[in-house]
């Protein structure tokens, strides 16, 4: 027998906190080898570093006799490994379909289509999917998505496969479906390894090699009866807590339920009677009822997505029920019935405390919405045994703590009724052991009401009472030994999956029709296949969101359609008035010169000085013109004049403008009163002003390519911005790292959409500029067409160099959007021509490709660019692409650290 | 009595909800250091760099004549309006033109002076690039204005220009008309903007997809409490950047001389805050997600800045498009305030209407918000 891996002084920290220390290994290939041991011990760090997906920080991995230590090493081994990371479907793409999730991975082995057809047929006939290919992901139950993601890893035939808590948060059914087809698949595939981590210590007794993991270190290694045999305990899970050092092992003891004292004649603590859920034509809950009396301990069982949520949502008045009523003590459930919140406890499934707050902040904040004292705050902690912790963010806790925290949160203004939903899924038994030993402690002792829903058999057995549900209907109801009889099965379980198997005529059988695997370990060596499959899945992502789309291409025309009509330098409508305190034929003559141009619109004359100031304090008036008395008997006596312009200067452009104006007037008026004196002589000069480009000097033909410009800037960078850091935090990038997939494949694939998107919103606004704004076009469109490209090919990579180096999709679409809207509203062309920029304005627009897809814009549209106008823009263009996509490529990490 | 105690809880959860969103501001250091730069770094290189107004336009001047006339001509293209000329082959004039080298280019034909003094008329070529279009139409005033100046003093003409009456141009609120007292204070306005917007949409998309606001629901709060908190806390962030920015970057670094009441302006920068706060909140339950939010927000950013009577003077918009604007966004007003208080000194009762505007438009917002709450949890 030899080895899948072997470790060498392995250690790894996370900053301060050290997950594994000194840790040496060797783990038998060709079986099915477990890691067992509570959360936070490591686990998942020891598989991630076999698997390649995290940074190796200290010592030896040899996996599949490969020493994984090169990139190079990695990436000949990566086609041989499959990993699944930890929690339901992390890895899968909810909004695409089974079949499309299998094809992806298909691709991302380099399989040619006729292959991925054979073997996803094969795969959905194995694992009983194939009633469903077309089923987005997102709406299977959890069992069919772990069945899903096992397809996907098993697609291309691995010799190795690392699974991560496979069955966590999954039902008892589900859980032995899977077990099994792991089995069916060993058979078939008798030389592949098998490495589980794993919570369930009853799973864990089928492996057939197991390491016991416990504070970054392998307390022992071995068949399960020879940890039995060290241990000297007859069960797995005795043997795993007498193999911990003393000073742990202490606080273990059995848990044990006490009897409850009955109170019959009180109101029950909840009561539901008809409640239904739908949304849409989808029934969640159908018609479901039940009693709970005070201090009972309610168990809840079922599996994913039967409505178990929802029903439990729907008793702490989040959700309205569409039929039915909830009592609780008695008294209808209102929606906003803030009395009866205060009564209530609740922890949802996922964990959905601030992760921004410390421990101590998560409690006081709730401490306090529920109007208790902060001095509770403290007894808290020290109660769940969270002192330890409390200053630290939840973000850094192990899971079994973060529960911890959650109930501790769900607990404080000590309500009388607690509903928990799945609240020790993935957590470890021995930390799943003190919480029910928290809960009897409130049922018994405080007389707390607890619903509670688990997939764990042995908590459904503590409860008083259970109920099984099953497609949003209840199958069963009873204490857990009457169930049990009532089936005649020696265990709940048994029981349990004699009824969901009744229900769903499902068998966790082997399915007819052997299909043998044909092994074909020929290195495939596809970029263009792996660089499509990112392609063609981020292509069915957008697809499959309206909204997204829709934004897409109707963001950008309706930009362009405001901007063009908004935009305009052609200043009028100023409102004008005059102060004429001589009041004689030439002032009158005067004003009357200023009210002739359309461009001032003349407003009631002013009578005082201070009128002035009144009527510019509001901002009812823009020019003001101040005849002094006397200025027709000067002007008659040849004298020169004076007269007074005020002008609102709190907007220079227009002030500006309206000076410009008033010398045109006056002008005018110097003529008139010239010829008609007869004083005009000499040559005459006259100044030819040619507007080039744009004769008839529209604002809208200069504006509607700029704004192209600033379109094509900022809707492909944010596009794309989300890209990277949404895989990221849904934690699919684990397929980026566990694949062949090359940095640089992964990212052009990702990026083709958005690229395709962009191109199309060109053609839209060339369009709308053309045909909705008139604006001509007088160059070269096949050349304006390819710098386009290239310019979108730049503008997605820079969102895409965002996206590398941010952790979060908010971060992601803050940062792009602060970072491309600044510098290319303001130094880009829009406005103020490049030209007339100081000079660290200007390089800092050309630090930005849209300074210099500006001049191509306008230049074609306009000025009758050509190939040859455009080339060194092109060239600086192309530049901007090589650069975008070397720093994404850098700041991307093949490796988790 | 009892609706009294329920308004105090109300005060009491909103303060507690809105330090939890100060917190998670302050846990976000990317987004601070963006915060910082914007409201330093970017709002003082946009206030020099973009301007509409006639400074140091580039210009370019082709002198066939070479006569003492047309040298002083070209001496009329000067700082501070244009930048020295530079000057060019006939030839060159037109690429450099299509180019977008310079925005103006004067052309003095052959033989200029001497057929003026012969009494023959002559003609000067002014050429613009004419896709400036902020700076073509008020560059060539200025530019012929100057020159027929120059034209009259060096024949000594009388009759020309504005030799008849003399005016005594008086701006008021900026008599130079510095570009930067303007610009600078509407660089203020869209850093807000852009901030405000993505901050306050962020927090609510970010609660939805981490479950917490869930969470939160299940507790005595009810949903305007979490919503008022959210905008209380990204108010009370970007209105101390902004009070900030103002003395320190505006006041003190660009020396803007502010005349109104700054208490005045905090009040109104509050108000125009909490409404594009909650227009934010408003975009954030019509998306589900940081994607969808990122699409939608971007439009409605730039339309914000555009329009708003900060970039290009809002009486020049069609008269619909001034309608639609004026009903839809608050930013026209926050410009009109802004221009009122900071720089003509107006009081409450001058710029009261515009307060109230931006007052209503948050509480439309908000009002939606509310009643979609449900809707969103559900989604």
């Amino acid at each position: 027998m030899g080895w899948a891996c072997e470790l060498e002084g392995v250690g790894h920290r996370y900053g301060p906190a050290v997950a594994l220390d000194d840790v040496h290994l060797q783990i038998p290939a060709g079986v099915m080898a477990g890691l067992i041991g509570p959360d936070g011990v490591g686990k998942s760090t020891l598989l991630a570093l076999l698997a390649g997906v995290r940074r190796l920080q200290a010592g030896r991995i040899v996996t599949l006799g490969t020493d994984i230590a090169s990139a190079r090493a990695r990436a000949s081994i990566m086609p041989r490994i499959a990993y699944m990371p930890q929690g339901l479907g992390r890895n899968l793409y909810p909004t695409l379909s089974v079949r499309e999730n299998l094809d992806f991975f298909g691709r991302l082995f380099g399989q040619p289509a006729s292959e991925r057809a054979e073997r996803i047929a094969m795969l959905l006939e194995a694992t009983g999917l194939d009633p469903f290919p077309d089923r987005p992901a997102g709406k299977l139950s959890g069992g069919m998505k772990q069945k899903l993601s096992l397809c996907c890893a098993l697609i291309h035939d691995p010799a190795l496969l690392i699974l991560d808590e496979p069955t966590t948060g999954v039902d008892p059914l589900s859980r032995r479906q899977f077990w099994e087809l792991i089995d069916r698949m060993r058979v078939r595939m008798p030389s592949m390894s098998v490495i589980v981590a794993t919570a369930y210590m009853e799973e864990a007794e089928r492996f057939d090699w197991l390491a016991a993991v416990n504070g970054g270190r392998i307390i022992s290694s071995g068949s399960p009866q020879e940890l039995k045999n060290i241990a000297g305990a007859d069960t797995l899970e005795e043997a795993f807590v007498n193999l911990l050092p003393e000073s742990e092992r202490g606080r273990h003891r059995p848990v044990e339920l006490r009897p409850r004292k009955q109170r019959p004649e009180a109101d029950p603590a909840i009561s539901a009677t008809g409640l239904t859920k739908r949304f849409g034509d989808f029934t969640a809950v159908d018609n479901v009822s039940f009693e709970i009396e005070e201090g009972e301990i309610f168990g809840f069982l079922g599996s994913n997505g039967c409505g178990k949520s929802t029903t439990m949502k729907m008793l702490t008045g989040l959700l309205e029920p569409t039929e039915g009523e909830t009592r609780l003590f008695g008294k209808r459930l209102a929606n906003a019935d803030m009395e009866a919140r205060l009564g209530i406890g609740y922890m949802s499934q996922s964990f959905s405390l601030y992760s921004e707050l410390t421990v101590r902040q998560n409690l006081a904040l709730h401490a306090r919405l529920y109007g208790g004292a902060v001095t509770r705050v403290d007894d808290v902690l020290q109660e769940f045994d969270l002192a330890d912790v409390a200053d630290q963010q939840p973000e850094s806790l192990p899971l079994g703590i973060r529960q911890r925290l959650q109930l501790a949160v769900a607990t404080i203004h000590e309500p009388r009724i607690l509903i928990l939903d799945e609240p020790t899924s993935g957590v470890d038994p021995v930390a799943r052991d003190s919480f029910w030993r928290k809960l009897i402690s409130l049922s018994r002792d405080k007389g707390v009401t607890i619903f509670i829903s688990t997939h764990f058999m042995n908590e459904a057995e503590r409860c008083d009472r259970v109920s099984l549900m099953h497609a949003g209907k209840v199958l069963a109801v009873g204490t857990p030994a009457e169930l049990t009889e009532k089936r005649g099965n020696s265990t709940l379980e048994e029981a349990f999956i004699g009824w969901l198997e009744d229900e769903t005529g499902e068998r966790a059988t082997e399915p007819a029709g052997e299909v043998a695997f044909t092994p074909d370990r020929k290195d495939k060596n596809r970029p263009l296949t792996r660089l499509w499959a990112y392609a063609s899945r981020e292509t069915l992502e957008l697809m499959r969101d309206p909204v997204r789309l829709f934004f897409a291409f109707m963001g950008p025309a309706i930009l362009l359609f405001t901007i063009g009509y908004g935009i305009s330098f052609d200043v009028d409508h100023i409102t004008f008035a005059v102060y004429d305190q001589d009041q004689s034929p030439e002032s009158r003559r005067l004003s009357e010169q200023f009210t002739s141009i359309r461009q001032f619109d003349e407003g009631p004359p002013i009578s005082s000085p201070a009128e002035i100031d009144t009527r510019m304090g509001r901002g009812t008036l823009t020019v003001a013109l101040e005849i002094p008395s006397g200025f027709g008997r000067d002007l008659h006596r040849g004298h020169v004049p004076e007269v007074s312009l005020w002008v609102d200067g709190s907007m220079p452009f227009r002030a500006e403008t309206a000076h410009g104006y008033v010398l045109g007037v006056l002008n005018l008026f110097s003529d008139l009163l010239a010829k008609e004196s007869g004083r005009a002589a000499g040559a005459a000069v006259s100044i030819e002003t040619r507007y080039r480009f744009n004769q008839a000097f529209k604002s809208a033909y200069a504006m509607v390519p700029s704004v192209v410009m600033l379109i094509l800037m900022l809707t492909p960078a944010i596009m794309a911005a989300i890209g990277v850091a949404r895989e990221k935090e849904t934690g699919t990038i684990a397929n980026f790292r566990s694949t062949p997939v090359t940095r640089l494949e992964f990212l052009t694939g990702k990026q083709l959409p958005y690229i395709a998107v962009a191109v199309l919103n060109f053609w839209t606004l060339y369009l709308m500029g053309r045909l909705l704004f008139g604006v001509p076009f007088t160059g070269n469109l096949f050349a304006l067409f390819t710098v386009s490209v290239i310019y979108v090919i730049a503008t997605t990579g820079l969102g895409q160099l965002v996206s590398s180096f941010t952790r979060t999709q908010v971060s992601a679409v803050f940062a792009t959007a602060v970072i491309t809207i600044i510098p290319t509203v303001n130094f880009s062309g829009l406005i103020v021509p490049v030209s007339s920029l100081t000079p660290s304005s200007q390089l800092l627009g050309k630090m930005f490709p849209g300074a210099w897809y500006q001049e191509v814009s306008v230049g074609s549209f306009v000025k009758a660019y050509g190939w040859s106008d455009m080339g060194w823009s092109a060239a600086m263009l192309c530049a901007f692409v090589v650069i975008y996509l070397a720093l994404s490529v850098l700041a991307l990490r093949k490796q988790e650290r | 009595m009892r609706g009294s105690l329920s308004m105090i809880t109300s005060v009491r959860h909103i303060l507690l909800l809105t330090v939890k969103e100060l917190r998670a501001i302050r846990g976000d250091k990317l987004m601070l250091a963006l915060i910082v730069y914007v409201f330093t770094i970017a709002t003082y290189m946009v206030s020099y760099a973009v301007s509409t107004d006639i400074k140091d336009l580039s210009t370019a001047v082709v002198d066939e004549d070479h006569s003492i006339l047309s040298r002083r001509l070209a001496d009329v293209v000067q700082p501070p309006l244009f930048a020295a000329p530079v000057q060019l082959d006939p030839k060159e004039a037109e690429a450099a033109l299509k180019r977008g080298d310079h925005v103006l280019i004067l052309s003095i034909p052959p033989n200029f002076e001497r057929d003026l003094r012969a009494g023959r008329n002559a003609t000067l070529e002014l050429d613009i690039d004419a896709t400036a279009v902020a700076h073509a139409g008020n560059g060539a005033t200025f530019m012929t204005s100057l020159l027929s100046e120059e034209i009259s003093r060096y024949f000594d003409l009388p009759g020309r220009g504005a030799g008849l009456v003399d005016v005594v141009f008086r701006n008021r609120y900026n008599p130079n008309l510095t570009p930067e007292w303007f610009t600078s204070v509407m660089q203020l306005m869209n850093s807000i903007t852009i901030l405000t917007l993505i901050l306050s949409g962020a927090s609510m998309i970010r609660e939805r997809e981490h479950g917490t606001i869930e969470h939160v629901l299940v507790m005595p709060v009810r949903p305007h409490e979490i919503v008022v908190s959210k905008i209380l806390a990204t108010a009370l962030v970007i209105l101390a950047a902004t009070v900030l920015s103002l003395i320190f970057v505006v006041e003190f670094l660009i020396g803007v001389p502010v005349a109104g009441s700054l208490g005045l302006f905090v009040a109104g920068s509050a108000i125009y805050i909490a409404a594009i706060a909650s227009i934010g909140l408003l975009l954030a339950s019509f998306t589900r997600s940081m994607g969808q939010f990122g699409l939608l927000v971007i439009p409605v950013i730039i339309v914000m800045i555009l329009l708003s009577g900060g970039m290009t003077p809002l009486e020049s918009m069609p008269a619909w498009l001034q309608a639609v604007i004026l009903t839809i966004s608050p930013s026209p007003h926050f410009v009109r305030f802004t221009q009122s208080v900071l720089y003509r000194g107006s009081g409450f009762g001058l710029v009261g209407g515009e307060m109230l505007a931006m007052s209503a438009m948050s509480a439309a917002a908000l009002a939606i918000v509310l009643l979609r709450f449900r809707k969103i949890l559900s989604a």
